[in-house]
């Protein structure tokens, strides 16, 4: 065993996708490895990704295959982990234990500065800690952006028997992932947050939703809750506090916060009017805080270094750093966690290096399938709540697509109005009804048979749905298709009848 | 009621009564959730039938018939988009002669899709069951099926 060398290697979904798991499993048995299953970097274009310890710390090899072994063992021809400029430009602090920590590892968790948010809450107190989040103006991560202080505070206030955290692990946006590499990744740091925010409203139960496409995100987080309670941490003034994982069922107007709680009541997950809100009446009728698991895990390093620490982060309305998802035909894809206030265009050059080999770029989509779509001409847009509002657009979830020369614009707006007729939980007629008449019009466009005032139809539609739809599905999803017509109207014209 | 549905109900019945909860949990053992169950499940739950019935249709993820010995799905999401996975889709489709949701002639393979895995950053994704396939190019479809007896 003296003689192992100790490789690290993520565990990571998507590390094992790129080959970490056939690594894995050459070098399991191997006499010369000690094998320590990480969490991963984000850094998904170089993975699988090989990292060994030196006097000047961790060296990496990337995309390896089972034969770099005798190059790694004898140390060749690494790459310090801090040059590597994708990651040394961007800004972790909750992404900080990323590819060092092994997910499960309480121990290593805590050594990291883990539970001292906690730790602070329980001193603090209720009130306290609800200031120091208003004092950071941390606003949720999952897409609607509101101010997370108001949310609790209405929560606490609220009088009842019992009150709930759910953590919303739906992540449904396509191009989106932090989430999930935060529940194999980091799952303590969840777990953490969950517990401030249980400690400020006075909750006696959490869950985490977790959608069914996570399966390995759901198995790390039953054993870190399971962890978690062997070494005594779900107990708040000597109550109980038990956090148990459901799984979804594959639709996405689940993870809206009412049909969610509809969900996890076992009931159909169909959007519910509000108000009430959820901090007043949610789960069972009880005041209940439906945050994203960004924003939980967001709150740990707030307590333990002060809101106005995370005020001095990012923007004037967006304060803070934003876990960004690089997708598509870029050429370096993966977690870029930085401070509000990068052009889209750095985020995509710096980060993204450009467009992958042999593509040109065409448009790119930020915010999920909610969001809109950006050509070439409007790259300079900051990342940020306040610029996209102003824009029309939003940041969603914070994930980034990008398309390349060979996108069919008219297909992609068809596929987008297919999604939204799939998913509309089918509460409101516009949304119901519009997304299949919108799917129609664009299967018409597609075939060769639509005419101009399909075109003109289109725009009716998405304004009949942007402002009558009761949640953001009905009320956002004409936007990818409005922008791609906006952007690209001759691809659209040219499909017409004439 | 046949005795192994009432012995899995008795498994799953849970107070308040949960009904997704409790189909996926069936789901989970049968493999789908037969139509002919609804009120003998409605009957274990203590809610009406319609009730079962209206969760049972609304998921995607509840079955009411089997699948093929091995679910592939092909993730439809915006990086999946970018990165092809209409032809991965296309190509599925001809060469198991189905179409989206159906099983293919043997029973070996049902193909249906997905809206994301999480795995944008090494998209296009498959998943076989619980295995998960990234960076997919449709010429390494062949070896991939064949390793699924
Ligand atoms: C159609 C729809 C889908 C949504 N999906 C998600 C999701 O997958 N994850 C998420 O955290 N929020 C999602 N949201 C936003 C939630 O309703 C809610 O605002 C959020 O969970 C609150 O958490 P936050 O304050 O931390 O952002 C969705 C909203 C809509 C309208
Ligand atoms: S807008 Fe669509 S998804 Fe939202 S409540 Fe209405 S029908 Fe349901
Ligand atoms: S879009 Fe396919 S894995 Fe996310």
């Amino acid at each position: 065993m003296s003689t192992a060398t100790r490789l690290y290697l993520s565990n990571d979904t998507s590390s094992r996708a790129a080959g970490a798991g056939v690594l894995a499993d050459a070098w399991s048995e191997h006499p010369e490895v000690q094998l320590i299953r990480v969490s991963s970097r984000g850094a998904f274009f170089l993975e699988p990704m090989v990292e060994r310890e030196s006097p000047a710390g961790r060296v990496a090899w990337f995309n390896v295959t089972a034969q770099d072994l005798p190059r790694i063992l004898s140390g060749t021809d690494g790459t310090p982990v801090r040059s590597i400029p994708f990651l040394v430009q961007q800004t972790r602090f909750t992404f900080a234990n990323f590819g060092e920590t092994e997910p499960l590892a309480l121990d290593e968790y805590q050594a990291r500065g883990g539970l001292s948010g906690l730790e602070t809450a329980l001193r603090i107190g209720p009130e306290a800690i609800i200031e120091e989040l208003r004092v950071s103006q941390l606003r949720g991560r999952g897409g609607a952006a509101f101010p997370v202080w108001n949310k609790w505070k209405v929560a606490q206030q609220a009088r009842a028997d019992r009150k709930y955290v759910v953590a919303n692990a739906d992540e449904g946006d396509a191009g989106t992932y932090c989430d999930r590499m935060i529940l194999e990744g980091d799952p303590f740091r969840l777990l953490e947050g969950m517990l401030i925010c249980a400690r400020a409203i006075g909750a006696g139960q959490g869950y985490v939703y977790c959608r069914q496409e996570y399966p390995a995100a759901a198995k790390t987080l039953r054993a870190a809750i399971q962890k978690a309670d062997e070494a005594e941490l779900l107990e708040l003034d000597g109550e109980p506090f038990p956090i148990e994982v459901v799984e979804g069922a594959g639709s996405y107007v689940c993870g809206e916060e009412t049909a969610l709680l509809e969900s996890l009541e076992g009931k159909r997950g169909v959007v519910r009017a509000r108000p009430p809100y959820p901090a007043q009446s949610g789960l069972y009728g009880r005041p209940t805080i439906v945050s994203n698991v960004l924003t939980f895990a967001t709150i740990p390093n707030i307590l333990s270094r002060g809101g106005a620490w995370h005020a001095a982060l990012g923007t004037e309305q967006s304060r803070g750093t934003m876990a960004l998802q690089l997708g598509g035909r870029v050429k370096h894809p993966g977690l870029v966690e930085v401070p509000f206030g990068l052009s889209l265009h750095q985020i995509l050059e710096q980060f993204g290096g450009g467009m992958a080999p042999g593509s040109r770029f065409k448009a790119v989509q930020v915010g999920g399938p909610l969001g809109s779509l950006f050509p070439a001409s409007q790259m300079d847009i900051p990342i940020c709540y306040d610029a996209f509002a102003k824009a029309g657009a939003v940041l969603g979830h914070g994930g980034i697509v990008v398309y390349d020369h060979e996108t069919d614009m008219v297909d992609l707006a068809r596929h987008f109005m297919a999604f939204t007729a799939d998913e509309s939980c089918g509460k409101c007629t516009p949304c119901r009804i519009g997304s299949v008449r919108g799917r129609e019009i664009l299967e018409r466009i597609q075939a060769g048979s639509g005419t101009i005032e399909d075109l003109a139809l289109l725009h009716d539609l998405g304004d009949t749905m942007k402002i009558a739809s009761l949640c953001a599905l009905g009320g956002r999803a004409s936007y990818p298709v409005l922008t791609a017509i906006e952007h690209f109207p001759a691809e659209f014209r040219a499909k017409l009848r004439v | 009621m046949t005795p192994q549905l009432s012995e899995i109900l008795a498994q799953v019945v849970e107070r308040p009564p949960n009904i997704l909860k409790a189909l996926l949990a069936l789901q989970e053992r049968l493999g789908h959730v037969p139509t002919e169950a609804v009120s003998d499940i409605a009957h274990a739950l203590g809610v009406p039938a319609a009730q079962v019935a209206g969760v049972l249709s609304y998921y995607p993820d509840l079955r009411l018939t089997g699948s093929g010995r091995h679910l592939i799905r092909v993730c439809m999401g915006e990086s999946c988009y970018a990165n092809g996975c209409g032809r991965l889709l296309r190509e599925l489709q001809d060469r198991l002669r189905v179409d989206v949701g159906e099983t293919a002639a043997g029973g070996k393979f049902t193909l249906d899709t997905m809206s994301c895995a999480g795995n944008c950053a090494v998209s296009p994704t498959v998943t076989i069951d619980r295995d998960l396939y990234g960076r997919l190019l449709p010429s390494q479809l062949d070896t991939l099926l064949e390793r699924y007896k």
